[in-house]
């Protein structure tokens, strides 16, 4: 059962085209990792799933579904959420109200204005328990904006995984963090998308082969490898074009 | 009033209650007492009007302040729904309708509604500056037309109405000022709840979040231009509700009422008052009423002052009078508040001068130029007699404010010192110098 | 109905010009600096009042060319002691900072010069008839006024297309960015455009005084159709600024000038005016009295249907 299929996809910006015929299938449940070069079009093609730019030509599946050209709530809705690259929270507002406002349309309030939210027991729990998994607990009562950096890389991934979705995106979950924060962040990705299908950006190839079921590997908008963790490490193409210095520089900083 | 002051109570359920329901209490308590303390007729009409502008800019603040979206024309809604409410008063009072006064006010907000549902329709699809100029450009537009259809405005000189010829409802026919005050109290506590119920429902969490960053809403389920719209609309309600209650009020609608210039002086309460938190507009309507009433009996030029409190606010106070307030909520919880009063207190003495200086700029050059020609040049000011025509009032004006100016530059920073002490203790400051 | 054509055409494009000088300053203030300056007309206001009074003490043509660069110095410290404290704080703070500039700018105005319009009068060496035409005249100050708007025009085309600093002002305008990327002292640069563009909103206020009335309000009315012009036309766009200056003087000059209303229409074709209901005053209006809606239906509608505007590439 394929959870998110992507048929044929292109994004031009302009005259210059950035994603150039992505074609690829997501099954249910599992944790797939799309890796590649800077500019290579990860993000874009992000973007281009979960609504937020349109696409150029092809279409896209979720649980079978069309939801090519659906607005970004449109396609949340049904199911599918991501977090950003560059953190995009609500900065204003408590963590708490931030992993809320994740939970409120999938509880079915949605744009109710006769609901009291203190007294919504159903969200309110639902939040602080994702909290205590995200270990924002004691920070819920702080403006986000108060957060460290690797404390709001959490609560995006809180906010995003709030309501619940069954398809979840993370885009560099881990980026600019560092050994103890990524180890500490592989696990708490594992666990809460336990039971959900997981798309993943990351440069970090340790998070990706110690996490992803499959890799995909995006160069020049184009999905050269789509396999298997240790077949993509030992095909010969992938190594040429992105692996083998990625590989490296992940060792050097191994030792 | 927030989820922190929620969490703060819990535990002692009578406590809770009372930290929860006791400021309601006291603001109906002061709104009934006021009219027993205050007994002038200037001044019960002057606590009618605030009633009145409480509720339009809390309703204003809905947009601006909630949801970040920064309406030119809310009077629309406003002055339409005084409109309809004075056609419904002149419609009860010729027996064709069965309504008691009391109701009234409910037309209003039904107009207010219906055109906000119309004019959100086609504005809210926009948000930020295209949003602003939008709404700019409804507001002249029904501003111009209200010129034109004079049936339903009545042109220049309006419509009128007399509230008394209504139906009595126990006996009450609302004819002395007190019992229309009392009206208006009641109407306006009751838009004070529900306006605060509304920031506590999950809609008006969202518009906190869309103000926040409508991208990120979009990507949590909401779509941020029907979380704007309802909005507008709910606001479009209560800015009716207000002006049926002003149509009471005033038992005249008239073309003022519906114009930009009636856009702006409610977007000068919110903002003097403070967007950012529920209270602001309340203090900005109160304010803004009691400068509009005591600062044009003082002087022919209030409006001028008006104008640059305002700038001054914008300048350098953008969270209004509620921001100034909460920005010494943490000084009290830490009990250091007395602590900062001897360096405010020495600002005080700059503070005075330069406005000092300003006042007698301001009030000398209005007597020389509007008033000179046919009262003289002799004037008064602070209780001195003085000759508008002289050199020396306009040097002591201008040295005072340089003076002010001089002496507030060198206390400013000890002063701000002087806060963060209080706010973080004088032993963080010490460490941190430290590090 | 010839001779209404040609009176109406060349009021409409003055008019129009007029806005231009004013529309290409706000323009120019919004694209390079963002701020939709609320206040724009006020220093039109500012140059009419000096433009009168500069007159008074001493002449004309010395107002002419004294009293915008008057305006532009006021323009340029209200930029650089108000504006620049205030862009911290963001848009929507500067916003309302020039909104509470314009309401200040009224009130001073009025306490120095009367509520009461003033007697800026059209100076003696062109205070005649340009030329008449069907038994009507045209008085040769509106030529001048024609004259000065098309020259200004020319300058600044001839500055933006020729010149290094229109080029630079050209890339600020698709990339707003760009002026800090080229090194340039961006404050500084800011200072001077609010003070560019306040000087020809003076300047069109110093011409326009002596035809138009030079009074207290005139900034108020004048404010919005000037955002309409710029909304309409595109914001940041000055061809969409001109076409949009030139569409809406004519309009609103035709409008004044016909005097007729949908129930003479009614009439025309046969049919009775419906004379009841709330919106019968609908059928009296004349064309003349809608004329002041106008441009903000065309606003209302352009936003609706082309939020861009007519030659805009910006949304916000
Ligand atoms: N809105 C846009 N307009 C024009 N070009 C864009 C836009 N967004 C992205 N691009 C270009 O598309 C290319 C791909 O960008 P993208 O952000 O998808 O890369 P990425 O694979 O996520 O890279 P990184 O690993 O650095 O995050 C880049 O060359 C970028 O400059
Ligand atoms: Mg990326």
């Amino acid at each position: 059962m394929t959870a998110l299929g992507l048929h044929d996809v292109h994004k031009s910006f302009g005259i210059t085209p950035i994603i150039r015929g992505v074609s690829l299938e997501v099954g249910k449940g599992e944790r797939h990792a799309i890796i590649g070069p800077n500019g290579a079009g990860k993000s874009t093609l992000f973007h281009l799933i979960s609504g937020r730019f349109p696409l150029t030509e092809g279409s896209i599946r979720l649980n079978g579904e069309d939801i090519t050209g659906l607005k970004p709530y449109q396609i949340n809705r049904r199911g599918l959420s991501r977090s950003f690259q560059v953190t995009n929270i609500f900065p204003k507002m408590t963590v708490f109200e931030n992993v809320r406002c994740g939970v409120l349309w999938h509880l079915g309030y949605r744009y109710s204005f006769w609901h009291n939210t203190r007294k919504l027991k159903d969200a309110n729990d639902r939040a602080m328990a994702i909290l205590q998994q995200i270990g924002l607990a004691d920070r819920a009562q702080l403006p986000a904006s108060f957060l460290t950096y690797a404390e709001q890389r959490a609560l995006e991934i809180g906010i995003t995984i709030a309501g619940g979705a069954e398809v979840v995106m993370l885009d560099e979950p881990t980026a600019g963090m560092s050994r103890s924060e990524t180890a500490h962040f592989v696990s708490l990705i594992r666990k809460v998308t336990e039971g959900r299908t997981l798309v993943m950006v990351e440069h970090d190839m340790g998070v990706v082969f110690d996490l992803a079921d499959r890799i995909s590997v995006l160069v020049y908008g184009q999905i050269i490898a789509s396999d298997t963790p240790a077949n993509i490490r030992n095909s010969k193409a992938v190594q040429e074009a992105y692996l083998g210095q990625a590989l490296e520089s992940h060792g050097e900083a191994e030792h | 009033m927030s989820d922190a002051t929620m969490t703060a109570a819990r535990g002692n359920p009578a406590l809770d209650l009372l930290r929860r329901y006791g400021i309601w209490v006291i603001a109906a308590a002061v709104m009934i007492v006021l009219p027993k303390i205050f007994t002038s007729g200037a001044a019960l009409t002057t606590m009618c009007l605030m009633g009145i502008m409480i509720v339009f800019s809390l309703a204003y603040n809905m947009l601006l302040g909630q949801t970040g979206m920064l309406s030119f024309g809310h009077a629309v809604y406003y002055g339409l729904g005084g409109f309809l409410a004075v056609h419904a008063m002149n419609t009860i009072a010729a027996g064709k309708l069965a309504i008691p006064l009391p109701v009234v006010p409910l037309a209003g907000g039904a107009m207010g509604l219906i055109f906000g549902f119309i004019f959100g329709a086609v504005s809210t699809r926009r948000a930020g500056t295209v949003f602003a100029m939008i709404s700019l450009g409804l507001g002249e537009l029904i501003a111009s037309l209200s010129l034109i259809l004079r049936g339903f405005f009545g042109g220049e000189e309006g419509i009128t109405a007399n509230r008394t010829k209504m139906l009595t409802l126990w006996g009450v026919r609302f004819g002395p000022q007190i019992e229309v005050y009392y009206l208006i109290a009641a109407w306006c506590f009751a838009c004070m709840i529900a306006m605060y119920a509304f920031t506590c429902t999950p809609l008006g969490r969202m518009c906190n979040a869309v103000r926040d960053n409508p991208e990120r809403a979009e990507f949590v389920g909401y779509s941020t231009q029907m979380v704007r719209f309802i909005t507008f609309c709910i606001s479009g309600f209560f800015a009716g509700v207000a002006g049926g209650l002003a149509a009471i009020n005033f038992e005249l609608m008239n073309a003022v009422n519906i114009s930009g210039a009636q856009s702006g002086v409610v977007l000068l309460m919110a903002y003097i008052g403070g967007i950012g938190h529920f209270v602001g507009p309340i203090l900005g309507a109160v304010l803004v009423v009691l400068l509009q009433v005591f600062l044009s009996d003082l002087t022919g030029a209030w409006m001028l002052y008006f104008g640059l409190i305002f700038i001054t606010m914008v300048m350098f106070a953008p969270g209004g009078m509620a921001g100034l307030i909460m920005l010494h909520l943490p000084l009290w919880r830490r009990g250091t508040l007395l602590q900062i009063v001897p360096s405010y207190a020495v600002m005080l003495v700059p503070v005075l001068m330069g406005l000092a200086g300003l006042v007698t700029l301001i009030e000398t050059s209005h007597h020389q130029l509007v008033k000179a020609a046919t009262d003289g040049p002799a004037m008064k000011l602070f209780g001195i007699a003085y000759n508008s025509n002289s050199l020396l009032p306009w040097i002591v004006a201008l040295a005072l404010m340089g003076g002010g100016l001089y002496l507030g530059k060198l206390w400013g920073p000890r002063m701000a010192d002087a806060y963060s002490d209080a706010a973080h203790g004088q032993d963080s400051n010490k460490r941190e110098a430290g590090k | 109905m010839l001779e209404l054509v040609i009176f109406s055409t060349l009021n409409g494009v003055l008019y129009g010009m007029l806005l231009f000088l004013l529309a290409s300053g706000l323009t120019l203030i919004f694209s390079m600096m963002g701020v939709l300056n609320f206040a724009h007309a006020s220093f039109y206001m500012l140059g009419a009042y000096f433009g009168f009074q500069l007159s008074q003490w001493l002449d004309f043509w010395v107002a002419l060319f004294v009293a915008p660069v008057c305006v532009g110095l006021v323009g340029a410290a209200v930029e650089r002691w108000g504006l620049r404290t205030v862009h911290k704080w963001g848009h929507v703070p500067e916003l309302l900072f020039t909104f509470g500039l314009a309401f200040v700018v009224e009130e001073l105005v009025q306490m120095v010069w009367g509520k009461l319009p003033v007697d800026y009068r059209v100076p003696a060496l062109l205070d005649f008839h340009a030329f008449e035409l069907f038994g009507t005249t045209y008085p040769a100050f509106r030529m001048f006024m024609l004259l000065i708007s098309v020259a200004i025009f020319l300058v600044l085309l001839m500055i933006l297309t020729r010149s290094r600093i229109g080029l630079i002002i050209q890339a600020a305008l698709t990339h707003p960015n760009m002026v800090a990327m080229l090194g340039h002292n961006v404050p500084k640069v800011f200072m001077m455009v609010f003070g560019f563009g306040s000087g020809l909103a003076g300047l069109a206020g110093v011409i326009a005084g002596p035809a138009l009335v030079t009074q207290p309000s005139m900034a108020h009315v004048l404010g919005p159709i000037l955002f309409v012009v710029v909304v309409f036309g595109g914001l940041g766009s000055l061809p969409g600024a001109f076409i949009a200056s030139l569409l809406i003087g004519l309009i609103q000059t035709f409008a004044i000038a016909i005097n007729y209303s949908l129930g003479d229409a009614l009439s025309a074709i046969g049919m009775a005016r419906p004379m009841q209901g709330v919106l019968s005053d609908l059928w009296q209006v004349t064309v003349a009295q809608v004329g002041p809606v106008v441009p903000y239906l065309m606003l209302v509608l352009i936003l609706i249907f082309r939020p861009t505007g007519l030659m805009g590439t910006r949304e916000n």
